[in-house]
């Protein structure tokens, strides 16, 4: 047998092999409040795959405070996706292990945030200490439960909320540190993801309000009983962008580049708004949103880029190891 | 939950119990409904500092936690010494083979009885690692055997690209994938050295294969691409011979593997087969195939060549139930042949059938026996005993004998060769094995026979071979 027969055979093998896998396996790799989002959403696409494809997909989840997240995929953790809570975490996979392009955020709609959500405030029912906007989290005697910005993303956009609370309302950098640094003296403990956090507040029964995405209040009160917990809404808040991206380098490897992108496109889909505004989360499509506007309380809502220039500047000057927030929690 | 230090929660909880009775005390009357609220929050400040402490120390268990799975590990367990990175991507294991044997030949008349040794037949150190999961590597210098001399050979040395279990590619020097006994660890066979038939199928080569296994496991194939090894022997050149190169493929089956309680679980059967060509190369040919006490019984004339195909076929399957155990194959090797003007196109086969049964009743296995207890006098346990028993036969192509200038060595080669084995084998541990193998073998001699000297073949071989062996 000459070596190109050979080779031949190999290739056909390996071909062979291909196409009889009809069984596909994603792994999406997401922030920590995203857990009922992702159970109803990759049940939903499996059938719209099925029904397209006629091959089974199963996705698994794996969800953790972002930051770490993020890290785990630069570690290793083969994730065909990620849907992280802010798109500094989804940069780090590119600046730390080029596992995807330095413009992922350019290759799907909407700066690739298919659903976006903000930071309000949930209280224990009848809202004890009158809690009503971000001045009130700074008086004594209120104790505030948040996670840590340094591993969980939820925590930076809450820091970040309340930072340009701050900004606008006092005015100057200064104002906003201090009053950041007022905030977080009231935070007795930081978990490392939203979760741990709501669970910190709703069932460990610790602090007087927990800031929160709004998706996540939905879901404890939704949980835990509208008679126990209340969402107080501040006048002011961020819009709060989670992004999604193939993660190349992986999906690449194990084959699995077209469903990837597929089941990222289909979170675009009316379906797939539809599936989020349930859960939630405020839905790009302007006439989904409407029909779910019940869901989503009006208020001033500012983005990153307009008070901090974007993502990349917000986390070199607040979060990274020496930044302004550990100034403000070491300093406690 | 972790629970906050004893002292700080006696004196947590015996505040809120006395700021509790104190408040409870007070006889109505005289408390006023401030003060009733004023210990109340009291309680509440006092309830949630404790609430506080006690998750405080929960995450910095969490964070201890999760830091200590990033740190690398390392481990010593009686499968070798394992340094592993935190999340197990990155490793490197050591393991290691020694077997001190004692081989002893008796009963025959005028034969080579002067063969009786102590010897170091295997002694290895086992590198096995693999990074970032998928990229695997072996490395095995052999410092026994025909090595003992001093000098060292490299035995294994290979990487293994393991995308998925289906779909490996495998490169390096390694094992062809022809012998089903061949193919088996040298620490777990039945006996201490592998039958005929392994004398007639490639050992270790250099080359490239793909690989896997498919259906959950149940369909393992390999198909590769080698410079190409006489039968029973090594690539020792670190090179090819000639340009020519040797292709082996394998298809083996274990339907019912995953069917833990069917009485077929432990079927195996497939086929093998390697094909190859040689240019007039003395090199491609065996330099003897070896009898159970690894004397020659038949060996090549020195001035024959291999001339043209080279291939073998083998037809091979197991069975393990419990403590019982068989292993069979069938090998049919050809070669195409010249010593001067006479051409030959040679068929040679062999076959066996192994036998073993533990006597302790532990499982038998491909891949050997794990003793339940291991032997020892203080607590009076003996570890596993197991019997086994071989039947294997050899036969040389007649065409090998005949002709102007026959292709065979004539003086020391013998036509047949039929041997029958007994064995036990001591299993002190997972880690130590003594095995006792009696071996008779009956020779059968060609018509054109021009025996020189004392050569094996003149008379039965009856062999004794003892072995202490260390395999961790």
């Amino acid at each position: 047998m000459k070596l190109k027969s050979l080779l031949s055979l190999l290739a056909a093998v390996a071909l062979t092999g291909t196409a009889l896998a009809k069984d596909i396996e994603l792994l999406n790799v997401s922030y920590d409040p995203t857990r009922e989002l992702y159970v109803d959403y990759n049940a939903a696409f499996a059938k719209y795959w099925q029904a397209k494809t006629g091959d089974t997909v199963t996705v698994k989840q794996s969800h953790g405070g972002s930051g770490k997240q993020a890290r785990s995929v630069i570690d290793g953790l083969q994730a065909d996706v990620v849907t992280l809570a802010l798109a500094a975490d989804v940069d780090a996979l590119y600046e730390n292990a080029k596992l995807l392009p330095k413009d992922w955020q350019k290759r799907l709609p909407n700066n690739s945030a298919p659903y976006t959500s903000t930071i309000v405030f949930l209280v224990r029912k009848g809202n004890p200490q009158n809690i009503k906007d971000w001045d009130d989290l700074v008086k004594s005697g209120v104790t505030i439960v948040t996670p840590n910005p340094k591993t969980s993303g939820g925590a930076r956009w809450n820091y970040l909320a309340a930072w340009g609370y701050a900004l606008k309302k006092y005015g100057g950098d200064d104002k906003a540190k201090e009053f950041v640094g007022k905030l977080y003296k009231n935070v007795p403990v930081l978990d490392s993801g939203a979760r741990g956090a709501t669970t910190t507040f709703v069932q460990r029964g610790i602090g007087d309000v927990a800031i929160s995405w709004e998706n996540e209040a939905y879901l404890a009160v939704k949980e835990f009983g509208a008679d126990k917990f209340e969402i107080v809404v501040p006048s002011v808040s961020i819009l709060a962008e989670p992004t999604v991206s193939v993660v190349d380098k992986v999906v690449k490897k194990k084959g699995t580049e077209a469903v990837a992108k597929a089941y990222l496109d289909y979170l675009y889909s009316d379906a797939g708004q539809e599936i989020a505004a349930r859960n939630f989360y405020r839905p790009r499509n302007a006439g989904i949103l409407a029909k779910y506007s019940a869901n989503f309380a009006k208020l001033d809502l500012f983005t990153i880029d307009d008070v901090f220039g974007g993502w990349t500047k917000a986390q070199k000057t607040h979060f990274a190891d020496g930044g302004i927030f550990d100034e403000i929690y070491l300093k406690k | 939950m972790r629970i906050l230090p004893s002292a700080v929660r006696t004196a947590l909880t015996t505040a809120i119990t006395l700021v509790g009775l104190t408040a409870s005390s007070l006889p109505a009357q005289t408390a006023s409904q401030d003060d009733l609220n004023a210990l109340r929050e009291q309680i509440r400040q006092l309830d949630q500092k404790l609430r506080i402490l006690e998750r405080s120390q929960e995450i910095k268990d969490e964070t201890a936690a999760a830091d200590a799975k990033k740190q690398a590990k390392v481990t010593f367990t009686d499968k070798g010494l394992t340094f592993a990175s935190g999340d197990g991507a990155n490793y490197l294991k050591l393991h290691g083979l020694v077997q001190a044997d004692s081989r002893s030949f008796f009963g025959g008349k005028n034969g080579p009885n002067n063969n009786d040794a102590f010897l170091i037949r295997r002694a290895r150190l086992i590198f096995e690692g693999g990074f970032a999961k998928n990229y695997e590597y072996l490395i095995v210098p052999e410092f026994g055997g025909a090595s003992g001399n001093g000098t060292l050979t490299l035995l294994d040395a290979y990487i293994n690209v393991n995308l998925k279990p289906e779909f490996q590619v495998r490169a390096g020097r390694f094992r062809e994938p022809v012998g089903l006994e061949q193919l088996q660890s040298d620490a777990v066979a039945f006996f201490a050295e592998r039958s005929l038939v392994s004398q007639f199928v490639p050992n270790r080569d250099i080359g490239v294969q793909l690989w896997g296994d498919l259906l959950d496991g149940t369909l393992g194939y390999a198909i590769g691409a080698f410079d190409g090894v006489p039968d029973g022997t090594s690539n020792a050149s670190n090179t090819d011979i000639n340009n020519e190169k040797n292709y082996a493929a394998r298809l083996f089956a274990q339907p019912f593997k995953n069917n833990k309680d069917s009485a077929l679980a432990g079927l195996g059967f497939g086929v093998a087969g390697s094909i190859g060509k040689e240019n007039n190369n003395a090199g491609a040919l065996t330099s003897g195939y070896k009898t159970d006490g690894q004397q020659t019984w038949f060996a090549y004339n020195a001035a024959t060549v291999a001339n043209g195909s080279v291939s073998r076929v083998s037809p091979q399957a197991f069975y393990y139930n419990g403590p019982f155990g068989l292993l069979t194959e069938y090998v049919l090797s050809s070669v195409e042949v010249r010593n001067g003007a006479t051409k030959r196109q040679l068929q040679n086969d062999a076959w066996q059938i192994a036998a073993g049964y533990v006597l302790t009743g532990e499982d038998a296995g491909y891949k050997g026996v794990t003793p339940a207890t291991n032997f020892s006098l203080v607590d009076g346990t003996w570890g596993a005993f197991e019997v086994v028993a071989r039947v294997a036969s050899a036969s040389i192509d007649k065409g090998a004998f005949t002709g102007a200038a026959a292709v065979a060595d004539l003086t020391k080669s013998a036509e047949e060769a039929t041997a029958y084995g007994v064995g036990l084998n001591w299993y002190l541990s997972k880690t130590v094995r003594a095995s006792f193998d009696y071996f008779n073998t009956d020779f059968k001699l060609p018509a054109s026979a021009a025996l020189a000297g004392t050569p094996v073949v003149a008379h039965q071989e009856n062999a004794f071979v003892a072995r202490l062996q260390l395999s961790f």
